[in-house]
């Protein structure tokens, strides 16, 4: 069996500052924004104004003539071919490396509003012939593409300025068809033939699934409620914008400045995008503003970057503006559910059912988790019945947003969860208890399944008591009132993953002769902690503080890792970086060991100091490593989720949590306010390597939560089809002053290896605050956010859950 | 943005000749907050700007005077920083004013931002502010927010084809203690009740105010008359869906004069902020105080009357309770009753 992790931990799990706070505090950490290379062009990209169009007419004239302009790419003007033919300024080929259709010959004669690229260079038709592989761009092979949303990408810019790159998009005169659009889910439900989207129609036929009787089940209870409820499309309102700056290399290769979640990714897609060996191609993210699921690859603007670069020869920078972040950069779709649930008074569901809907934008999937369904509970409710139909409207599409579905199941079940109490006149804890997943007893014991029982038990008992709730709850609408404020208290449960991602992940760690000590990675540290985490493993290990470990972080060329998403990143890596420093503390063992006449396995780290336990001898840390002499000792740590369920390992890293959080709110009844006071989050988190890394993850996601239910919400115009609050102005968030006290609690299991907390605790935030509005008001608010104008609503019209 | 050719005049005198009588080719620069937005969205597309920085003296000062019997009279320059109005001892006396400045967005905009911009900016309407979108004070053919998405536009809607809500946060504290406003032009100075500086715009050439192009906000002066031993009472209260950076939903602003021992109120004016295309007078509100002793009973009285005449538009119905509250909550922080809302 492999070596695990230190059973005397002197830093793991304590609470370590990160090791770039102060560069991050003081602006020393250049982020990709912060990137300006010699000669540096500045990108900007041109969007479609009409939220479906098709274009008629396209005139690059007047911008390729205003100052400063330095290139322009058309997106879907390009085309990969092989020339079959020239005759004269006519030119034949076929597609390049297309298997689909071989026998396509295509003709285009060369002049104005025509690119050709041979060997990632702009040529003349003087530089290539017949049998060459080149790519072209044509202005007019721009004609006729159909655009899908206000803000879909039609060209990039690059000049000497920003303010030149943003003169000469509006130089550009595009002629455009307008089509019939659609952005609000309710106009496709009025009419589900509509077609304004690539699908078929703008509306799916609804998915689902069916366990036991559900009618039977209804027919069983105590009580039955059905209301519906509904969360909207909101954005990830990454701070640092999408984008990265793009620098082609004299010897040919490719390096980019990326504001990524993805190091790797991004450079292999780019690598295969322009034909490159993978090597060719270096993404750098030293720092990362922020992605949460939008950010794993070079996208339209990475890749446009990359052309202009090559066009201009110059390095481009084009990061999104806001607007641009917002409309097109992904977003977490809808979910409106009709949820009819039924119970009796032990607490015991006896049925659920949810039918609803919700839109991903133009394109894209389910907008729930729909195998999740009903949230938590689903192992413990026998009869139960989901279907989820996806609505498509001329908007940006969805993209992964820290745990993707997990908020809307939240809503949709534990909403009802706490109306169904109400009903039965009972306290929702006991619906919550009576119905947890079983603990499985024939699965490894420190499995979820094995336990999940007793750690959702646990972490409701402590909730309970941080939260006061004894002392605090009272039936729905029943608390007692101070002048025109209403207190309410509110729980909700959630679950989630977090094992070690299926692609590999490595960690290199070298021990210098001078003592020092780099961890090296290709991982991306995007805001999380991770840098800190890879140099806590790594000291621990050496016996050395965190501090003075090089962590040489985020660079493609550094290794293989996988892009952080499903909280893969500290799963993978801390045991990558665990293997890593072993293997280089076995390395620095072996080769010193014969220099100090002692015998490698005698040797140990403890103190800080290198001791042979069987003479008794001890070394420096300088000392020991000063014997390496012209050599340095290296390690190579590796990681996978085919590792980690190796036989043995499990106590390494592992997966699937639980967590439970309990809001307290204040509401103004005459002006619809919604003030939360109070946020306890308990989260189980397996093995904590960061203590303070780790309960800023679980605020950061309640935080993010909070803004989920009280506040964000993408605004879009039927009329113009445009979205109207593509700011920081209208599309809302909260400040420090709405931040209510958060009490964080971490379930500590170290038996249960590392496990990753990044997405979990954003999950429930809004449910629990939406139970503690209903609980302050005995009225259900059943759509988020949590607007005064909802509040005010809800309370005119009494509430109506039937 | 477009180009434009920058002035920097070092006063008044020099700034007039370098504006012009029609709106659009020039635009006035004092902390930018709203100007710098305008430009980069193409929403203004000025030739010529002339700053008001470089302008010193009353301007950019805050004077008291001490009137007998009465608050001072306080002049404000046009240039004088939200955050220096928020902490001004001298407009201790009114802390309506001194309240609202301190809540307006949040520190780096009350750091900039001056009292000029505060009552000449150009509205928040979301269909005014998008480029792509040429709604009716854009020479458009119609206001968009009235079918659409309203819910932070006007309640007060009626005779109105546009339905902004006016963005001014000092406007209703100011009109409420009676402020008038000092303006120069080519022509000479004028002034006027601050009220009167207002309109409700519905095409290109007009603004949210009344201001001729090519006249300067020079100033606005604060001087209750209040009847022969009264104390001043005044309060401004407002709904925001977020503590910081965030527009009001609603806004009221109270002043009213006590009279000692009856503690009757005398001189009563009530103003709605946030609600209408101009900051709004309520005269049936002040009407149904006028005389009566504030107790929570009589605040709500004239809170019910400042919602009369409220049309709200399809989203925003909600804004007419909002205003309610806000109104009684005025009056009553006004005569200085301890708030049970917080």
């Amino acid at each position: 069996m492999a070596e695990g992790w230190p059973k005397q931990r002197q830093v793991l799990g304590s609470k370590v500052p990160r090791l770039d706070g102060a560069a991050k505090a003081t602006g020393r950490a250049r982020y990709t924004y912060d990137i300006n290379r010699p000669g540096m062009l500045h990108g900007v990209m041109v969007r479609c104004p009409h939220a479906h169009a098709r274009i008629k007419a396209i005139d690059t004239t007047a911008t390729r003539k205003t100052p400063g302009f330095r290139a322009l790419t058309l997106i879907g003007a390009s085309r990969d071919v092989v020339i079959t033919a020239i005759d004269g300024n006519k030119l034949t080929c076929t597609p390049a490396g297309k298997k689909k259709a071989p026998d396509e010959r295509i003709s285009i004669e060369v002049g104005e509003g025509v690119t050709l690229i041979k060997n990632l260079k702009v040529v003349t038709l003087r530089d290539i012939q017949p049998g060459d592989r080149v790519t072209i761009e044509a202005e007019q092979w721009v004609i006729g593409r159909e655009l899908f949303y206000a803000g879909d990408e039609v060209a990039a810019i690059a000049a000497d300025t920003e303010e030149h790159a943003r003169d000469a998009a509006r130089a550009l005169r595009i002629d455009y068809e307008v089509l019939e659009h659609v952005v609000s889910e309710d106009e496709v439900l009025k009419d589900r033939k509509k077609r304004t989207v690539p699908a078929p129609s703008n509306f799916t036929e609804a998915k689902g699934a069916t366990q036991g009787d559900v009618e039977a089940g209804f027919r069983e209870a105590d009580a039955v409620v059905e209301a519906t409820y509904g969360v909207p499309v909101i954005s990830h309102q990454c701070l640092e914008a999408h984008g990265l700056v793009a620098e082609w290399t004299a010897e040919g290769g490719l390096t980019v400045w990326a504001s990524t979640q993805a190091t790797v990714s991004t450079a292999q897609q780019l690598a295969a995008r322009f034909g490159l060996p993978a090597a060719k191609v270096n993404c750098i993210t030293h720092y990362m503003g922020g992605g949460f699921g939008s950010k794993f690859g070079p996208d339209v603007q990475g890749f446009a970057a990359a052309e202009l670069a090559l066009r201009a020869g110059a390095p481009v920078k084009i990061m999104l503006d806001r607007e641009g972040e917002i409309v097109a950069a992904g977003n977490r779709p809808s979910a409106i559910g009709t949820v009819k649930i039924a119970g009796k008074k032990d607490g015991t569901i006896t049925a659920y059912a949810v039918d609803c809907y919700g839109t991903p934008g133009y394109t894209g999937g389910a907008t729930v988790n729909l195998n999740l369904l009903p949230y938590v509970y689903s192992d413990a409710i026998a009869n139960w019945k989901r279907s989820h139909a996806v609505v498509y409207v001329n908007a940006g599409a969805a993209r992964a947003m820290r745990a993707p579905g997990h908020p809307q199941n939240c809503v949709l079940t534990e909403f009802a969860i706490d109306d169904l109490a109400a009903r039965l006149n009972i306290d929702p804890v006991i619906i919550r208890r009576k119905n947890l997943p079983p603990n499985n007893p024939k699965a490894p014991p420190n499995s979820w399944a094995a336990r999940r029982n007793t750690i959702y038990n646990e972490q409701i008992d402590i909730a309970l008591q941080l939260s006061r709730w004894k002392e605090k709850w009272h039936p729905p609408g029943k608390g007692n009132a101070q002048g025109p404020l209403r207190h309410g208290i509110g729980m909700a449960l959630h679950t989630w993953g977090g094992f070690a991602a299926a692609q590999p992940n490595e960690c290199y760690v070298i021990i210098g002769r001078d003592g020092s000590i780099i961890a090296r990675t290709s991982t991306q540290d995007l805001g999380t902690g991770q840098r800190t985490v890879t140099a806590v493993v790594v000291a621990e290990v050496l016996g050395q503080n965190p501090a003075s470990i090089i962590t040489e972080i985020g660079e493609s060329r550094f290794g293989l890792s996988s892009g952080s998403g499903g909280s893969t990143t500290c799963p993978s890596q801390a045991p990558a970086a665990l293997r890593a420093a072993q293997a280089a503390r076995d390395d620095l063992f072996k080769k010193v060991a014969p220099k100090v006449q002692a015998d490698p396995k005698d040797l140990a780290i403890e103190a800080g100091k290198v001791v042979d336990r069987k003479s008794g001898r001890s070394w420096t840390w300088k000392e020991f490593c000063a014997r390496l002499g012209m050599e340095e000792a290296r390690g190579r740590g590796e990681w996978s989720l085919g590792i980690a369920n190796e036989p043995g390992n499990e106590n390494i890293s592992s997966g699937q949590v639980g967590g439970v959080q309990v809001a307290e709110v204040t509401v103004d009844v005459e002006t619809g306010l919604v003030r939360v006071q109070h946020l306890v989050a308990v989260q189980d988190c397996g093995l904590v390597v960061n203590r303070l890394t780790c309960e800023s993850q679980v605020a950061g996601g309640v935080i993010m939560g909070l803004n989920y239910a009280l506040f964000e919400e993408c605004i879009r115009d039927r009329a113009t089809g445009r979205q109207l609050n593509a700011d920081m102005e209208f599309y809302k968030l909260g400040g420090l002053g709405d931040m209510p006290k958060i009490t964080v609690h971490l379930q500590d299991m170290p038996e249960r290896g590392v496990i990753g907390v990044g997405e979990p605790p954003v999950i429930s935030t809004a449910a629990a605050v939406g139970n503690a509005v209903f609980n302050a008001l005995g009225v259900r608010v059943p759509f988020l956010p949590l607007t005064p104008w909802r509040v005010l609503q809800a309370l005119a019209q009494g509430g109506k859950v039937s | 943005m477009n180009n434009f050719t920058y002035y920097q005049p070092q006063s008044v005198a020099q700034a007039l000749p370098l504006l012009e009588n029609r709106w659009g080719r020039v635009e006035l620069l004092a902390g930018g907050t709203d100007l710098l937005d305008r430009l980069k969205e193409y929403v203004s597309t000025p030739e010529r700007i002339v700053s008001l920085t470089a302008i010193e003296g009353p301007f950019r000062e805050i004077s008291a005077i001490p009137q007998a019997g009465q608050p001072p009279k306080v002049t404000i320059g046009a240039g004088v920083r939200l955050v220096d109005i928020a902490e001004s001892k001298l407009l201790a006396p009114y802390p309506a004013l001194t309240t609202a400045a301190a809540q307006i967005a949040g520190p780096q905009i009350r750091n900039m931002g001056t009292l000029g911009g505060s009552l000449c900016q150009r509205n928040r309407c979301w269909y005014f502010r998008d480029t792509h979108i040429q709604c009716l004070l854009k020479g458009g053919r119609k206001c968009y927010a009235h079918e659409g998405e309203n819910q932070f536009h006007a309640i007060f809607t009626q005779g109105h084809p546009c339905v902004i809500v006016h963005p001014s946060t000092l406007a209703p504290p100011l009109i409420a203690l009676g402020a008038t406003a000092q303006i120069v032009s080519p022509r000479g100075n004028r002034e006027l009740p601050l009220e009167k500086m207002f309109q409700a715009p519905s095409k290109p050439d007009q603004r949210e105010h009344t201001l001729a192009p090519d006249e300067i906000l020079l100033s606005v002066t604060v001087a209750p008359n209040l009847p022969p031993g009264t104390r001043l009472a005044n309060a401004s209260y407002e709904v925001k869906q977020k503590v910081t950076s965030d527009w009001p939903l609603v806004q009221a602003a109270v002043a009213f004069a006590i009279e000692p021992g009856s503690q009757r109120a005398r001189n009563v004016r009530i103003v709605l902020g946030h609600v209408a295309p101009t900051p709004l007078l309520s005269p049936e509100a002040a009407q149904e105080l006028e005389g009566k002793v504030v107790t929570e009973a009589t605040a709500a009285t004239a809170a019910a009357a400042a919602i009369q005449g409220a049309r709200p538009l399809s989203q925003n119905g909600y804004k007419v309770p909002m205003l309610k509250a806000a109104v009684k909550r005025a009056i009553l922080l006004a005569a200085g009753f301890k708030p049970d809302w917080e």
